[in-house]
């Protein structure tokens, strides 16, 4: 199974990592003022793909950092995470992702 | 015994996870369907002894989906077993007004998966 595990990581690792840049990238609108609501939703919906599927490969913490993320961005923007919050959760994950080998 | 099982999940990795994991570790009989009218047709087509369905997809969600399944005299014997990301308070309420047979949690080990599933169903 490790094999099989292996190589799906490989298979999908592109895939989430264009879900982090989203994140990253709503990160920086959010610190522009010029996150809209329509970002917002996506940038949830990413976080809450990747917070399904990150420790399923292992990367608990991942899924933690990508679920807050997601209840975060899913609330009231007045309640949701500082630019600097998404910003940082963004660049754990990527560290993450980089990090971990097949 | 081998059991026949249908995914239906919108996202590519979770999906092929899960089935690759049923298929290596349990040895089960895996179909797949991206999308919950997919997952109607297949379920109708295939006949399962279960399903696992994903709760947030696009178009037809996990619950609609269900409801649908039950609706048909074909598929409506076939017990189901959610997917899900959502663990706050409110979605599992949500869940339990569903005659589901369990809730699982994403992320789940792909070790253990079909033994979760087989423990639900009480598959030896």
């Amino acid at each position: 199974m490790a094999g099989v595990m292996n190589r799906l990581w490989v298979q999908f690792l592109p895939l989430m990592e264009e879900r982090v840049a989203i994140l990253e990238a709503v990160a920086a609108a959010l610190a522009e003022g010029a996150l809209t609501p329509d970002q917002r939703l996506e940038a949830s919906g990413e976080a809450h793909k990747l917070a399904g599927v990150l420790g399923t490969f292992g990367l608990s913490e991942g899924t933690l950092l990508a679920r807050e993320a997601e209840v975060g961005l899913s609330g009231e923007p007045e309640t949701g995470p500082s630019a600097a919050r998404l910003a940082e959760i963004g660049a754990q994950l990527r560290t993450m992702l980089a990090d971990r080998k097949p | 015994m081998q059991h026949r099982i249908l995914i239906i999940d919108d996202e590519d990795d979770i999906r092929e996870v899960a089935a690759l994991s049923l298929e290596t570790v349990a040895g089960w009989e895996v179909m797949v369907a991206n999308s919950g009218a997919q997952g109607l047709a297949r379920a109708s087509v295939y006949k399962p002894d279960a399903i696992l369905l994903d709760v947030m997809m696009p178009g037809m969600d996990g619950p609609t989906t269900f409801r649908e399944l039950q609706k048909n005299p074909e598929t409506a014997h076939i017990p189901v077993l959610l997917l899900t990301a959502k663990v706050q308070a409110s979605d599992k309420a949500r869940f339990a007004d569903l005659d589901v047979k369990a809730v699982l949690v994403k992320p789940f080990d792909p070790m253990t998966l079909s033994a979760q599933i087989a423990g639900v169903l009480g598959w030896e």
